[in-house]
C-alpha cells in the first residue's frame, strides 16, 4: 500500500533564493488566477475556466528547482499553475485566454489546455483530462530512445485518474523504465463526485501503482517543500534509468469546478477548514517569518513586485491584436 | 399550448420512459446528484434511486462498454450519457465496433437498446474538444441510428422512441438549444424514426438543415420571404434512417437546394444527402447542390474566431440568392 512520503525538512537546508523563488512562484500563480477570474468577470474572457487556487504549491514545489527547460511537463485543467511554474510567460498565457495574437497560439485561443511552449518543455495538454497520461510515456520513450536525461512530469486529477488510460500508460512505463513521474492532483472531486464515489483502491490511488511495480507515495500537497522533496527523489530515480514514480498530492480546490459551479456538493466545513488551516501560500509565509527567514516587508515588496508583473502581462496581452479571421486555415500541417 | 425549453423537454422524456419501463437505467459522469452539467438529469437520481441513475468514473469507453453489456442481456434498457459529444472519439470502438455491429456479427440473435445522450455544438469557447459536430462519422457506422433534434418537441418525441427502440441510437443534443423554449403539448406522444419534418413551406428554395441551423435557416428564410423567395426548411430529425422521400418530394417541387450544418462541410451530413439527391432526382435540379458547414479546420478556442464556423443566416441568404441566378 502507498506510503506516506514524510521527511524532516529545516529551512535552513535552503537557500533564501530558493526559498523567496517557492513562495513567489505560488504567489504569482494565485495572483494570476485571481485576476483572469476579474477578466471574466468583465466578459473579457470565456467562463471556460476551472481556477487553481489552493493547490499552488503542489506545482511550484514539484518543478521548481527540479526541472529545466528540457524536461518535459504535461500539465492539468485546473489553474494554469503547473504553466506558470515552468515559465510559460504571463502575457502569453493571458493572451491565449484573451484571443489575442500574444498568446501562445498566435491567437487561436487556448483557454487553460491548449497552450504549449516547446522552448520550456511545455508541449500542451488534451480537453479530453487524462488523454495526457498516454502522450506522456511517449516524451518518456524519446528520452530513451536518444539517450538524454530528460524527463517527464505528467500531472492529472483524480477524476483523470479514472480514465482507462492510466492503466496503459502505467503499464509501458513499468515495462519500458520510463522516465515518467506521475503526479496526480488530489483534490477529491471530479467536478461533483467525490473520489470515494469514483474509485475502486485499497486506500489511496497511488496503490494502483504498486501493481505495476512502480514506486508511489501520498503527500501532502500543500506543503511545498514536502512536494519539492519527493519530486526531486523522483527525478534523480528517472535519471539514474530507474523508471517511473506516483506521487499522488493531496490538495483541495478553493473554488468550484468551473466559474459559477454552486460548489454546493462540498461541505461547507471541510471547505473552510482548507482555506483556513492548509493554504499552502499563507502556511509557507508564516513559516518563512517565523523562522525569520524573510521579513513582513520583504514579503510585501515581493507581492507589489508580482502585482506589477501581472499588470503589465495583462497589458501586453491585450493590447496585442485579435487574429486576422484567416487564422484559422494557418498551421494545421507542418 | 404551454412552451418549455428543451432541456425541460428532455427532462419530461427521461421521467416518463423510466417511470414506464423499470429497466431502463441512466449512466454517466454527474449524472446523479448534480442532475448532469447541462442539468438535463436534474431529479432524476432522486427519484428513481442510485441503482438506476448513477455517477460513473470518467471513463468513457467502460461506459458505452457497460452499456451495450447491459444491452445484451435482454434485461436491461441503458441510457449512458457522455458529458461532451466530442468525447465519442475515446468510445470510438465501443459505439462503432460494438453498439453497431454486436447484434449483426452475431447472426441477429440480441437487441441493443442502448440511448447514448451526446451533447454537441460550439457553445461559447469550449475548445476544438468540447464543440464538434461529430454525427456524420456514424452515417458511415451500420446498426446505429442517428438523432438529431432541432425543438423542444422533436427533442422529447423522438427521445421516447430512441429508449423503447430496441436498436442503438446516437442522440444528438445541440448544447445551444437546450435553454431554447418551443410548444410541448401536455399529453404524451411519440416521434418515429425516419420522418423529416418540414418547418417551413417554400417553393423557390430547399434548405436542409438540423439542429441549431434549422433556426439559422428559419431566420433567413424571413428575410428572404421579404424579398419574395420562399424557401423551404426541412429538418431531417434523424440522419439514420434518413427520410429522403421527404426531402426528395420538396426537391421536385423547389428546383434548387441548400444543406446547411455546423458540422465540417467535407464528409459532413450533407455530403451525403446531396450524394443521394443527385442519383435519385438530378433531373428535378435547375441548379447545382450547395452546402454549407464548418470550415474544414479545428475548431478554434477563442470566442472570437469561433463566430467565423458557425454559418450564418447571412452564408445562407448569399447562397440562396446565388440559388435563384439560375
Ligand atoms: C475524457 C474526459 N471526460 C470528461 C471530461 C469533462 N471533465 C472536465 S474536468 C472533469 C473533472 C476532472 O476531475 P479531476 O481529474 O479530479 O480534476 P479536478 O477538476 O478536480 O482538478 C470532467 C469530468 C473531460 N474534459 N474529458
Amino acid at each position: 500500500m502507498a506510503k506516506t512520503y514524510e521527511k524532516e525538512i529545516k529551512l535552513n537546508d535552503y537557500s533564501k533564493d530558493v526559498l523567496t523563488d517557492f513562495y513567489k512562484t505560488m504567489a504569482k500563480i494565485r495572483k494570476f488566477d485571481e485576476n483572469l477570474i476579474r477578466l471574466m468577470q468583465e466578459g473579457k474572457v470565456s467562463g471556460f475556466y476551472h481556477s487553481g487556487i489552493g493547490s499552488e504549491g503542489l506545482s511550484a514545489g514539484s518543478i521548481r528547482q527540479n526541472l529545466r527547460d528540457e524536461d518535459y511537463i504535461f500539465y492539468n485543467h485546473r489553474g494554469c499553475n503547473q504553466k506558470i511554474a515552468k515559465g510559460v510567460p504571463l502575457s502569453k498565457i493571458y493572451g491565449d485566454f484573451l484571443g489575442t495574437i500574444e498568446g501562445t497560439t498566435r491567437g487561436l485561443g487556448a483557454g487553460i489546455v491548449h497552450s504549449a511552449d516547446p522552448a520550456r518543455g511545455v508541449l500542451g495538454q488534451a480537453g479530453t483530462i487524462g488523454s495526457q497520461l498516454g502522450i506522456s510515456v511517449g516524451t518518456a520513450y524519446t528520452s530513451k530512445l536518444t539517450g538524454t536525461d530528460q524527463v517527464t512530469v505528467v500531472y492529472f486529477g483524480d477524476g483523470a485518474a479514472s480514465r482507462e488510460m492510466l492503466h496503459g500508460s502505467l503499464n509501458w512505463a513499468g515495462l519500458y523504465k520510463l522516465p515518467v513521474i506521475y503526479i496526480c492532483e488530489n483534490n477529491e472531486y471530479a467536478i461533483s463526485c467525490h473520489v470515494s464515489e469514483t474509485h475502486a483502491v485499497k486506500e489511496n490511488i497511488a496503490d494502483w501503482a504498486e501493481g505495476y511495480g512502480i514506486p508511489n507515495c501520498v503527500v501532502d500537497g500543500n506543503d511545498v517543500l514536502l512536494m519539492h522533496e519527493v519530486v526531486k527523489e523522483a527525478v534523480e530515480r528517472a535519471k539514474r534509468g530507474e523508471g517511473p514514480t506516483f506521487i499522488e498530492a493531496q490538495t483541495f480546490r478553493h473554488r468550484g469546478h468551473f466559474e459559477g459551479d454552486p460548489y454546493d456538493y462540498v461541505d461547507v466545513e471541510v471547505l473552510q477548514g482548507w482555506k483556513d488551516k492548509k493554504d499552502p501560500i499563507k502556511n509557507f509565509a508564516a513559516k518563512l517569518m517565523l523562522e525569520k527567514i524573510v521579513s513582513e516587508e520583504e514579503l510585501e515588496s515581493i507581492n507589489a513586485e508580482i502585482d506589477s508583473e501581472i499588470a503589465e502581462a495583462i497589458e501586453k496581452a491585450e493590447s496585442a491584436p485579435l487574429p486576422d479571421p484567416k487564422r484559422i486555415y494557418e498551421g494545421l500541417f507542418a | 399550448m404551454r412552451k418549455i425549453t428543451m432541456r425541460t423537454a428532455l427532462m419530461e422524456a427521461l421521467n416518463e420512459e423510466m417511470e414506464r419501463d423499470d429497466t431502463t437505467v441512466l449512466f454517466g459522469e454527474d449524472v446523479g446528484k448534480f442532475g448532469g452539467i447541462n442539468a438535463v438529469t436534474k431529479g432524476l437520481y432522486e427519484k428513481f434511486g442510485g441503482t438506476r441513475v448513477f455517477d460513473t468514473p470518467i471513463a468513457e469507453p467502460t461506459i458505452v462498454a457497460a452499456a451495450v453489456g447491459m444491452a445484451i442481456t435482454g434485461n436491461a434498457r441503458p441510457i449512458p450519457e457522455l458529458q461532451f459529444g466530442d468525447f465519442v472519439g475515446i468510445a470510438f470502438d465501443e459505439v462503432f465496433n460494438k453498439m453497431g455491429k454486436w447484434r449483426f456479427m452475431h447472426g441477429g440473435q440480441m437487441e441493443m437498446p442502448v440511448t447514448l445522450r451526446l451533447p454537441i455544438g460550439i457553445a461559447g469557447g469550449a475548445g476544438p474538444e468540447h464543440s464538434q459536430s461529430p454525427q456524420a462519422l456514424f452515417m458511415h457506422g451500420p446498426g446505429l441510428q442517428i438523432v438529431i433534434p432541432s425543438t423542444p418537441y422533436d427533442a422529447k418525441g423522438l427521445l421516447k422512441t430512441a429508449i423503447r427502440d430496441n436498436n442503438a441510437v446516437l442522440f444528438f443534443e445541440h448544447k445551444v438549444l437546450y435553454d431554447m423554449k418551443g410548444e410541448v403539448p401536455e399529453e404524451e406522444y411519440l416521434i418515429p424514426f425516419g420522418k423529416a419534418d418540414i418547418k417551413k413551406e417554400g417553393d423557390d428554395v430547399t434548405i436542409i438543415a438540423t439542429a441549431l441551423q434549422v433556426h439559422t435557416a428559419l431566420e433567413a428564410a424571413e428575410e428572404l420571404s421579404a424579398k419574395g423567395i420562399e424557401v423551404e426548411v426541412v429538418d431531417p430529425r434523424t440522419l439514420a434512417p434518413l427520410d429522403m422521400e421527404t426531402i426528395l418530394q420538396s426537391v421536385k417541387k423547389t428546383g434548387r437546394v441548400l444543406i446547411v450544418h455546423e458540422e465540417p462541410k467535407t464528409g459532413g451530413s450533407g455530403a451525403e444527402i446531396a450524394a443521394q439527391i443527385q442519383e435519385r432526382a438530378l433531373f428535378d435540379l435547375s441548379a447545382p447542390i450547395k452546402r454549407l458547414g464548418s470550415p474544414d479546420v479545428p475548431i478554434a478556442q477563442s470566442i472570437y474566431l469561433e463566430q467565423f464556423y458557425t454559418p450564418s443566416k447571412e452564408q445562407i441568404i448569399t447562397a440562396v440568392d446565388e440559388l435563384m441566378e439560375y
